[in-house]
């Protein structure tokens, strides 16, 4: 906790005015390796990280994520307020916002974008926004929503890369008879109003973004950002290439670095690496269905699950799996969560009280079961392998079968599976979204688990529009004591993302939600 | 011989007829979707029944696989699923990448086998040859990838000789980018060739035509090229087309490595997406693309000796 806590002051010390101790320089291109490329630059037909990840630096949102991903900036509005009722939100527009082609950012813009984004044949993020019920503009500076119900997610809603606002004029005027057919041409060269705009793109292998001479927001040197003239994107799938690359010099950042590799780097003088906290979580989901198929299935026994968390030996796996990179769970949740409980670790390591569990369970001389893992994904083998050590201890046999990712979600989806390993991150700094797919059974079956719990249901729905903040704590912290103690999961760590970068890098950050954001970075010379 | 290549000509018709329906059953019987691919486990059945009909997926197969073969007549093959492109624009310029790669792959292995394996059948069982047998061999047996890693971290990363990864821009900086994943992929070729023309040319030198050869006073080089050349390089002519294959197979492993953007990589990215249109223009293509190579080495091979063409 103390490392994370650390690592967030010193990114707000890089990100806001006045505290930094070192100078902003300007100029240069800040070259990033990624281990994918992007797919689809639409913040609302998009579905994948890849694209997610990057999409904030060229579509700029209403509101902006706090580098600590738990509260809301100002961004294009420079102000805004929930009603007193909590039916509206009204927001107020800077003045003299500009898309990156130098046009004016209109309300008839901004109320284009959000309608286009909560429609809800748009996409797969259009619930963010479903409980607005209009979108209107009192005068040509103010923005109003008014609300369906009471929503306590809805401010920061409006910082998700859905909500973004495009210029609807040249989003019309672009290629294609239908709106997606638009989409695919608009978003082949995007004009936005984030800190930097598409200059070239050579699919699979590099992505060149320049910065935007039209973005609103100040350095702390007086002058507009970003400090970067632009930066470039390769495409280097190979984790081993990556970091050699950035090892020669070729690269002034490279992401998802191994756990393998993190304590090396960390002691090359050279590179900073960087482990910024994130809201990633490594669990095993169960399927708690009573048959599988036409087959008796235990781990629908609480006692047999119970036995198993306590069982699995969390801090092992740590060790093993990221090379201590990774923190024990305290809820379902990531500990960056908003309202996420922390009342020690889940499920402390205890053979003795596992075996106990199991005498007392249905299944007292054991059973065989299965976990599917993602093929080629050591991460994933490496928790299947010690699981299936570690759970032969209570007599369970487990058999590793190793399956694309395709495969994984049909048999998921469809509730075939027995186990699985998973991992979860947020896409909006509130807990409804992970709640709704853990644990609130109408979304998806609790994680396609079966599991259900009525309590848990109607606390959801009652907090999906409490805005008391005091009142939701108290569901949240309710519905994760109920997920926590009878759930369908194991949760085993949360982990930080791993970014390497040059010595000379600095205000580079990526937020809990996964943004890489490029605004505030600059290059020493 | 224009007898020889209508026939060839006309047997690939009904390879490619083949070809088209594997591919279509094949990308099909695949466990998994295109939407359970791109939604992946946040998907909702709205979401995965929205997408199913955007992509025609929700029509009966015998529709699906009309509309596929109508597809190929037309030329127009849909776009990608993912990546939002037109496929024939996604092949038109991955494929190039990878063609690029195998070919200089081609040459630097037949660059190394042949003079080598000359060396070797002459000095047979000496010491020569049983260095450039030995070094083969350790060629052969390591991994694409570790081969790659190793050669990227001496010439890219430490002596700074070529560049660490990455395809380029313009066509001589393609070349230099792509030559350490081309010898990567030389190497276990060269081994094969370097072995199957050793041993042709030994079989070649202990002929009775080579003996009368050389009783006649012919000047050794003109044995060399005339005699033993032409005649061992008939059946490593064979196994090197038949080594395309694999060598575009193994530029998956070398493209994801090398960072290079290629045809390989593209078509990994389509099998974990269940981007069909993109899986099932690329393999045609790319069978397309193996047929005229086994062409190509048949006629060479037909030249070489002309009873082939009967």
């Amino acid at each position: 906790m103390k490392n994370l806590t650390l690592t967030a002051a010193c990114i707000a010390a890089l990100m806001t005015a006045g505290t930094s101790a070192v100078g902003q320089e300007r100029g240069g291109v800040m070259t990033y390796g990624r281990y994918a490329d992007s797919l689809f630059l639409d913040p609302v037909l998009n579905d994948a990280n890849v694209d997610i990840w990057i999409l904030s630096n060229m579509y700029d949102t209403l509101l902006l994520p706090s580098a600590d991903g738990k509260s809301v900036e100002p961004g294009l509005a420079s102000e805004w307020s929930v009603a007193d009722d909590a039916m509206s939100v009204t927001l107020t527009l800077r003045d003299g916002i500009m898309f990156s082609d130098g046009s004016p950012i209109t309300v008839e813009d901004v109320i284009w974008s959000l309608d286009r984004a909560r429609n809800p044949d748009n996409g797969i993020w259009n619930f963010l926004l479903a409980s607005v019920d209009t979108v209107t503009a009192p005068d040509d500076k103010t923005i109003m929503l008014t609300l369906k119900q009471p929503d306590p997610a809805i401010v920061a809603a409006l910082t998700v890369f859905n909500s973004a606002i495009m210029p609807q004029k040249a989003f019309e005027e672009s290629e294609g008879e239908t709106m997606a057919e638009k989409a695919e041409n608009f978003g082949t060269h995007p004009i936005g109003s984030g800190a930097f705009v598409l200059e070239s793109w050579d699919r699979g292998a590099t992505m060149k973004l320049v910065r935007n001479e039209y973005y609103w927001a100040d350095g702390e040197d007086g002058e507009k950002l970003p400090y970067l003239d632009g930066v470039t994107f390769e495409v280097i799938p190979d984790d081993a290439t990556r970091i050699l690359r950035l090892q020669s010099g070729e690269l002034d950042g490279a992401e998802l670095i191994p756990f393998a590799r993190v304590a090396e780097l960390q002691s090359d003088p050279s590179i900073n690496m960087e482990l910024f906290p994130s809201t990633r979580v490594q669990y095993i989901t169960m399927n708690v269905r009573e048959d599988i198929a036409g087959e008796d299935n235990p781990l629908s026994d609480p006692n047999v699950r119970e036995a198993m968390n306590y069982a699995a030996n969390k801090q092992a796996i740590i060790q093993t799996v990221t090379f201590g990179v990774g923190k024990p769970m305290t809820t379902f949740m990531s500990s960056a969560t908003p309202l996420a409980t922390d009342n020690g670790p889940l499920y402390p390591y205890d053979l003795e009280k596992a075996k106990g569990l199991m005498a007392e369970s249905e299944y007292p001389d054991g059973f065989t079961t299965s976990i599917l893992v993602l093929a080629g994904n050591q991460d994933e083998i490496g928790i299947a392998t010690a699981l299936q050590q570690m759970w032969s201890q209570i007599g369970i046999n487990m058999e590793i079968q190793q399956v694309d990712n395709a495969t994984r979600t049909e048999q998921y989806r469809e509730g075939l599976f027995k186990m699985r390993v998973a991992a979860w991150t947020n896409d909006i700094a509130d807990p409804g979204q992970i709640t709704s797919y853990f644990a609130y059974s109408p979304t998806i079956d609790a994680l396609h688990s079966g599991w259900k719990s009525e309590e848990v249901d109607e606390l959801y729905e009652a907090s999906q529009s409490e805005v008391d903040e005091a009142k939701r704590g108290e569901q949240y912290a309710r519905i994760q004591e109920i997920f926590n103690t009878t759930g369908p999961t194991v949760p085993l760590y949360e982990t930080p993302y791993p970014v390497a970068l040059q010595e000379g890098v600095h205000g580079f950050v990526q937020i809990p939600l996964g943004n890489n954001i490029f605004r505030g970075a600059w290059l020493e010379d | 011989m224009p007898e020889f290549i209508a026939r060839r000509l006309l047997q690939l018709i009904p390879t490619l007829i083949f070809i088209l329906v594997v591919v279509f059953a094949l990308v099909r019987l695949l466990p998994g979707d295109p939407a359970s691919a791109i939604l992946g486990d946040r998907a909702i059945d709205a979401d995965v029944e929205r997408i199913n009909r955007e992509l025609g997926l929700d029509k009966p197969i015998p529709v699906q696989f009309w509309v596929f073969v109508k597809s190929f007549a037309t030329g127009n093959l849909g776009n990608s699923i993912t990546l939002k492109l037109p496929v024939s624009q996604l092949i038109a310029d991955r494929l190039p990448i990878t063609m690029l790669l195998t070919f200089m792959a081609a040459v630097i292995s037949l660059l190394m086998a042949v003079p080598l394996a000359f060396v070797a059948a002459l000095k047979r069982d000496r010491p020569p040859d049983s260095i450039i047998r030995g070094g083969f061999q350790v060629g052969l047996s390591m991994p694409v990838f570790y081969v790659g890693l190793i050669l990227l971290t001496i010439f890219g990363a430490k002596l700074r000789w070529f560049p660490v990864g990455g395809y380029g821009d313009g066509f001589l900086d393609h070349v230099y980018h792509l030559f350490l994943p081309a010898v990567t992929l030389a190497l276990s070729l060269s081994a094969i060739l370097m072995r199957n023309l050793r041993a042709a040319i030994i079989g070649v030198l202990d002929a009775d035509y080579v003996s009368f050869a050389q009783s006649k006073g012919l000047a050794t080089r003109l044995i060399l090229y005339r005699h033993i050349l032409r005649n061992a390089l008939i059946s490593t002519l064979a196994l090197f087309g038949l080594s395309i294959g694999t060598l575009l197979g193994g530029a998956v492993i070398t493209e994801t490595v090398f960072a290079i953007p290629g045809a390989g990589r593209l078509m990994v990215d389509s099998i974990y997406g269940r981007d069909y249109p993109v899986v099932q223009g690329l393999t045609v293509a790319l069978a397309v693309l193996v047929s005229v190579t086994f062409l190509l080495t048949d006629l060479l091979q037909a030249w070489l000796d002309p009873r082939m063409t009967k």
